[in-house]
């Protein structure tokens, strides 16, 4: 099924239900795989599933190479487990695989990997994928194309001088049909990033640098939806950074915004009331 | 008498322009290098020329992104930033990915001599060599690099091609010499073999000049295909002798040398190989001119020569 840009419109409600299917996904691969990225990925769920679901991205499943498909980049590519899901649960591959995340022979990698379905670029070295993003709106200019390229941030990963050489340059070239979502939950793998290096006034930053830019609660379906819905109807020469406010771990409260679940899988009683808060409302 | 033409840079750009001319997916990224010998580029093609600035993480980053979308990207800078500034992205993005993007260093070995370390090309093929994916070009004249860029143009994948800027002396005659193979033998001698690449190509033809004046007659290769490296030609042309010299304008430690060490170790045949190349330190001398660096780290057509004179007039040095 072609999906282009489908504006058919989905509840919020609906969106908020598969973003809790999401964390039960994610939760669930990362426990059988022994090691995942659990937190970074519960941050951006509803990012993702706004871009996926909520009629924003243009892609089609069946078709994963699609001339006219939206490139969206997973820059923070430790959050590919929740790209992963999303991916099969839309047909890209079947969601049997989902069991295989960093298993012996499955092509799930730990981080972003090019080969499965639905992923355009191969991430995990971070401050990579914004120049890659930008290089793929460039050419969607140069052959008069009218796919729009998007690169998903962590905010820890802004401390990378790369963003800001791809910052400048999509400014310089007026690269509109690019859009940088950061993901800022404030945390970085082992620290709250203001405590070490402050990347404040983040906002004014990515302004000065050329770019318009928007803050939304990046949990707020409501929210994160008009910024999306405005990037696709917007008319400016400026690439757009959207400055998500995230809660890193989102959804399991001992995780929520504490450093060392950046990398660790609960086991015992931890997972049992992870599981427990993560249930579907009824 | 030396046959001198434009040199690699400039043969490069300008074949490059006329690949560029009939694909409108070629497209030439520049990091703020190369002004002068782009600029028929630059104003004919516009739309298909880049100067992303000092920029080069972004330059590798930006031509994945266009490889992505179907181009054909040439990322073009010195051959330390091309290669060490942006290394990350090169093995991330392009060989990971298996991206047909080419890298052009400009600069091999000590050819911006007195800009200092900085601006020498010393480690490149060291670090490009263990990059998997990577095809590693390493042209020795500018009829062959002409070639190179056709080549370059026609195959997949990621590659870098290590570029002299100066002026340098032809070695071949024709530009319907098949440029595949990967190397190629310039002298047949019995004596022992030279193996040469870059600019040391024509530097090693002087050596076995000079050895044949004391009746020492020398096979030379030049090696300019490093990676994949040619290794039907080798095990043909070089495993018959006792002694096998490298030359280049790189580190000694990982370059050709090395290369080639790594290729005789691996099969049964015993011989000696004197790797002639930098020693493991900077070189902060200056004098204006390449040659007295050379002269300084033993790499002169003189001490090449001498050293391999008196290894093989005591054989004891290398035979087995």
């Amino acid at each position: 099924m072609m999906k282009k840009n489908p504006r058919n419109k989905i509840s919020i409600n609906k969106l908020s239900k598969k973003a809790c299917w999401l964390r039960n996904t994610v939760l669930e691969m990362g426990v059988k795989a022994g090691a995942a990225h659990l937190a970074p990925a519960f941050s951006c769920i509803e990012i993702l599933t706004a871009l996926y679901y909520g009629g924003i991205l243009r892609f089609n499943p069946s078709d994963p190479g699609w001339g006219e498909r939206d490139r969206f980049i997973l820059s923070k590519g430790q959050a590919a487990i929740a790209l992963y899901a999303v991916l099969a649960d839309l047909n890209f591959f079947p969601l049997s695989e989902l069991n295989s995340f960093t298993r012996a022979g499955s092509r799930l990698g730990g981080h972003a990997e090019d080969t499965v379905p639905g992923i355009e670029a191969f991430t995990g070295s971070l401050g990579n994928g914004l120049a890659i993003a930008s290089g793929l709106a460039l050419a969607a200019k140069m052959d008069k194309k009218k796919y729009i390229a998007a690169a998903l941030l962590g905010d820890g990963e802004c401390e990378e001088g790369s963003v800001w050489e791809a910052a400048m340059f999509a400014a310089h070239h007026k690269l509109n049909n690019l859009t940088a979502i950061i993901d800022n939950n404030g945390l970085s793998a082992i620290d709250y990033i203001d405590k070490y290096i402050s990347l404040a006034p983040l906002e004014e930053k990515w302004r000065a640098f050329g770019w318009e830019a928007l803050v939304v609660n990046g949990h707020s379906f409501k929210e994160i939806l008009a910024a999306f819905k405005y990037m696709r109807s917007r008319r400016s020469n400026k690439p757009l950074a959207i400055i998500a406010k995230t809660i890193k771990g989102k959804g399991v409260s001992f995780m929520e915004n504490n450093p060392i679940w950046h990398y660790r899988i609960p086991a015992g009683k931890e997972l049992k009331l992870a599981r427990k808060e993560l249930l579907p409302e009824k | 008498m030396k046959r001198w033409v434009l040199g690699m840079r400039d043969a490069f750009s300008g074949a490059l322009f006329k690949i560029a001319k009939k694909d409108r997916r070629v497209i030439l990224v520049t990091s703020d290098t190369g002004a002068i010998c782009h600029d028929e580029f630059r104003s004919v093609l516009p739309g298909q020329y880049i100067n992303i600035g000092i920029a080069e993480q972004n330059m590798i980053g930006v031509a994945a992104g266009l490889a992505l979308a179907g181009k054909l990207a040439y990322a073009y800078a010195l051959v330390p930033f091309a290669t060490m500034r942006c290394y990350e992205q090169i093995r991330v993005d392009l060989c990971c990915m298996g991206l047909p993007v080419t890298v052009v260093g400009v600069g091999a070995g000590y050819d911006y001599s007195t800009l200092g370390p900085t601006h020498h090309g010393t480690e490149d093929i060291a670090l490009m060599r263990v990059l998997p994916g990577m095809t590693i070009f390493s042209p020795s004249d500018s009829i062959m690099v002409e070639a190179i860029a056709r080549i370059s143009y026609e195959s997949p994948g990621p590659k870098y091609i290590r570029l002299d800027r100066s002026g340098t002396p032809l070695i071949y005659r024709s530009r319907n010499k098949d440029f595949t193979r990967g190397a190629e033998v310039l002298r047949r001698g019995r004596d022992l073999c030279i193996i040469a690449t870059g600019r040391m190509s024509y530097n090693a033809i002087k050596v076995a000049d000079e050895l044949a004046r004391h009746a020492i007659r020398a096979t030379v290769v030049d090696l300019y295909r490093i990676k994949p490296l040619p290794e039907d030609f080798l095990r043909e042309n070089i495993s018959k002798f006792p002694l096998v010299a490298t030359m280049e304008e790189h580190f000694i430690d990982g370059g050709i040398g090395t290369v080639i060490n790594e290729f005789l170790a691996g099969t049964s045949k015993k011989c000696f190989v004197k790797k002639f190349g930098i020693p493991d330190k900077f070189c902060r001398q200056y004098d204006g001119k390449r040659e007295y660096l050379h002269r300084l780290m033993g790499l002169d057509i003189k001490e090449v020569s001498r050293t391999l004179l008196r290894m093989i007039k005591d054989e004891s040095t290398f035979y087995i």
